[in-house]
C-alpha cells in the first residue's frame, strides 16, 4: 500500500446464482484487480462509479461518504456526476457526435473549458487529432482521449476496465507506461480491472485478486504471485502444479509432505501435522537430472521418476509436460530456459528422474471442501 | 382552398409541436423506463396507426366531449374548432413518430450515457447533451412522418371538427368535397399539393436514415 489508504470500498451486492462481496482499500497507487471474467471486477468499478446500487456496505473516498447501507434503510447514496470518480471504460465510450476536444472538454466546467481541454489534449500529445471525430481515430488515440477526458474531469480516483485490451502490444506498452507516470504525477489513487497476468506486472503497485465475487488475496504483486493465498488465486493466474498433499512433519529442512505416497520436502509453513493441503509446485524449480553427470546440491531432494508427455518451445522458455511414475501418478509442468537441457533426451515417452528443490514446493492453503483429491 | 391551406397550416404546426414533445418523452419511456404495463401503454399508442381514423375520431369524441376532464375540468371546448382537428392529428401522426424515435433512443449505448454520468452531468444534461443529440435523426425522420401523417389526417378529423368552410375544413376535405362537387380540377389541384408536400416528408425521412458519412 502506497501511503494512507484513501478509497475505502467494502460492498455487498447478492443476484441470483451470484453473490458479490468486495473490500479494497486503495492508496495513491495503481491496484490490479485482477481475475477470470465473471469474477465480479467491473460490477465492483461500476459501484464505486455509483452506476450500480450495493445491497449493503460502505464506500469512502478521502473521508466522504459516498454510499452507506446497513441493507435495510439506505443512508447515503451520492448519484455518480457527484462522487468524483473517473472511470475509463472498456471500449472507450467516446462521444461519437463530439471532436476528440469536445470530448476531453465534455467534464470540465468553467469559462476555459476549452484551454484546460487543450492543454490535456497536448499533455497526451493528442493536439494534433482535436478536431477529428472519435471514427476518424486509431485505436490508441481513443484509448488516450478517454483517459484525458477522464483526467480533466479532475476526478479523486481514477478506475480503469481493461483500457487496453483492444490494442496492439507496442500501444499497449506505451500506454501502459503512460499511465504510471500519470499516476505518479496526480497521486492518484487507480484501479487497473485486467484479466491479463501481462498487464499487471506492466502497471500494478499491488494486486487484489478477485474469484466468485471476492476479494482472495491483496498484496504487492510478486509476493502474491510467489504465495497465492488458496487454489483459486493459484487457478486465477492459471498456476500449473497445483497439488493436494497431506503435512507428515517438521523438519528441520522444511516440511514434510504425503503426496499420495511419494514424499516431498516443501518450504517451512506452519501448518498442523496431519492437515491436508494445497501445494503449488512451481514448474522452473523442476530440474532435470542428467543420468550420466554426477548430482549436484540442487538435486538433493524430491526426486522423482517421470515420463514425458509433451515438449514444447516458447519465444524465451523450454516447456516439458511430464508424466510422474509411481507411487503417484499427476502430471506436472516443467519450464526453464529455452538453452538448457540440450544434451537430454526429452522425445514423448522419453523416462527420465527430477528433482524439486523444497523452496520450489509452496503450502497455498488447508484443503477446503471444494478442493478436489 | 387558400381558407383550407390556412386551417390545415395551423393545425400541423400544433399537431407538430404536441408530437415532438409528447412523442420524444414517451420514446424516452417506452425506451429506458422499465415499468409494469410497459408493452400495454405502447401497443395503445400505436393503435391508431391500424385502426380505422373513424374509430379514433369517435373514441376522441369521448376524450374531448360531454363529461370528459379536458371539458368539464379545463373548461376546454375542443369539439368542431380547428384545435380539435389539431388533437385527433396528433393522435394519428403520434404512433409513426414513436416508432421511429423509441428506435433511435434504444440504439444509443447506455455505456455512454454512464460516461457522461461519471464526467460530473445530472440526468437533463445527460439526455439534453447525448441520449438526444446521438438519437435525434431518428427522431426527426418520425417528427417527419408524423407531420406529413397529420397534415394527412381525414377520418378522425372529420369526426371531431367537422367540415367547417373557414374553420375546420383541411386540405383533405377539399380533395373530398370538390371530387363529390364535380370540381375536379381543384381536386387534382388539392391531391398534387398534398402528395408533394408527402414526397418530400418521405425524401427528408430516408436522407436522415441513411447513415452519417464520414
Amino acid at each position: 500500500m502506497a501511503g494512507t489508504p484513501r478509497l475505502h470500498v467494502d460492498i455487498e451486492k447478492r443476484y441470483p446464482g451470484f453473490h458479490l462481496q468486495v473490500r479494497l482499500e486503495v492508496g495513491a497507487e495503481v491496484m490490479v484487480l485482477y481475475g477470470p471474467s465473471g469474477a465480479g471486477k467491473t460490477m465492483t468499478l461500476r459501484a464505486i462509479a455509483g452506476l450500480l446500487r450495493p445491497d449493503r456496505g460502505e464506500i469512502r473516498l478521502d473521508g466522504r461518504t459516498l454510499f452507506h447501507s446497513d441493507g435495510r434503510r439506505q443512508q447515503v447514496n451520492v448519484p455518480a456526476h457527484r462522487r468524483g470518480v473517473g472511470y475509463v471504460f472498456q471500449d472507450y465510450a467516446l462521444f461519437p457526435h463530439l471532436t476528440a476536444l469536445e470530448n476531453v472538454a465534455f467534464g470540465i466546467r468553467g469559462p476555459d473549458r476549452r484551454e484546460r481541454a487543450l492543454a490535456w489534449l497536448r499533455r497526451m500529445r493528442l493536439e494534433h487529432v482535436a478536431h477529428l471525430y472519435p471514427s476518424q481515430l486509431s485505436g490508441g488515440q481513443r484509448q488516450r482521449v478517454a483517459i484525458a477526458r477522464t483526467l480533466a474531469a479532475g476526478p479523486s480516483v481514477l478506475l480503469l476496465d481493461e483500457p487496453f485490451s483492444a490494442l496492439d502490444r507496442d500501444a499497449k506498452r506505451r500506454l501502459q507506461g503512460e499511465l504510471r507516470q500519470l499516476q505518479a504525477e496526480l497521486a492518484l489513487p487507480v484501479v487497473y480491472v485486467t484479466h491479463s497476468l501481462e498487464d499487471a506486472f506492466a502497471v500494478g503497485h499491488s494486486i487484489a485478486v478477485i474469484a466468485e465475487g471476492r476479494v482472495q488475496q491483496v498484496g504487492r504483486l510478486e509476493e502474491v504471485l510467489a504465495q497465492p493465498a488458496n487454489r483459486r488465486v493459484a487457478q486465477a493466474f492459471g498456476l500449473p502444479n497445483v497439488v493436494e498433499a497431506r503435512v507428515r512433519a517438521h523438519a528441520a529442512e522444511g516440511l514434510l509432505l504425503d503426496w499420495d505416497g511419494s514424499e516431498l520436502l516443501a518450504a517451512g509453513r506452519d501448518v498442523p501435522v496431519g492437515a491436508r493441503v494445497i501445494v503449488h509446485i512451481r514448474p522452473e524449480e523442476i530440474r532435470f537430472i542428467y543420468p550420466d553427470r554426477p548430482l549436484s546440491a540442487a538435486v538433493r531432494h524430491n526426486r522423482l521418476r517421470v515420463r514425458v508427455l509433451e515438449h514444447r518451445h516458447g519465444p524465451d522458455f523450454r516447456l516439458v509436460r511430464v508424466l510422474t511414475l509411481g507411487p503417484t501418478s499427476a502430471e506436472l509442468e516443467v519450464r526453464s530456459p529455452p538453452s538448457t537441457y540440450m544434451d537430454l533426451p526429452l522425445a514423448p515417452e522419453s523416462e527420465l528422474e527430477v528433482a524439486i528443490r523444497p523452496s520450489g514446493i509452496v503450502v497455498l492453503e488447508a484443503a477446503g471442501p471444494d478442493a478436489e483429491g | 382552398m387558400l381558407s383550407a391551406l390556412v386551417v390545415s397550416l395551423k393545425v400541423v404546426g400544433v399537431a407538430t409541436l404536441a408530437i415532438a414533445v409528447l412523442g420524444t418523452l414517451l420514446a424516452l419511456l417506452l425506451a429506458r423506463a422499465r415499468f409494469p404495463g410497459r408493452t400495454v401503454l405502447e401497443l395503445l399508442l400505436t393503435l391508431p396507426l391500424v385502426l380505422p381514423p373513424t374509430v379514433v375520431g369517435f373514441f376522441l369524441l369521448y376524450v374531448l366531449g360531454r363529461g370528459s376532464p379536458v371539458r368539464d375540468w379545463l373548461g376546454l371546448d375542443l369539439l368542431f374548432t380547428w384545435q380539435g382537428a389539431a388533437v385527433a392529428a396528433s393522435a394519428v401522426g403520434l404512433p409513426l413518430m414513436l416508432q421511429s424515435a423509441r428506435a433511435a433512443i434504444a440504439a444509443v449505448d447506455p455505456v455512454l450515457e454512464d460516461a457522461a454520468r461519471t464526467l460530473g452531468r445530472s440526468e437533463p444534461e445527460v439526455l439534453l447533451r447525448v441520449t438526444l443529440p446521438l438519437a435525434h435523426r431518428g427522431i426527426l425522420a418520425g417528427l417527419f412522418l408524423g407531420s406529413a401523417r397529420a397534415l394527412g389526417e381525414f377520418g378522425a378529423t372529420l369526426m371531431v371538427a367537422g367540415n367547417i368552410p373557414g374553420r375546420t375544413r383541411t386540405l383533405p376535405m377539399v380533395v373530398y368535397d370538390a371530387a363529390l362537387n364535380g370540381d375536379l380540377a381543384l381536386a387534382a389541384q388539392t391531391s398534387l399539393l398534398l402528395s408533394g408536400i408527402a414526397f418530400l416528408a418521405l425524401f427528408l425521412t430516408r436522407r436522415l436514415e441513411q447513415p452519417r458519412h464520414r
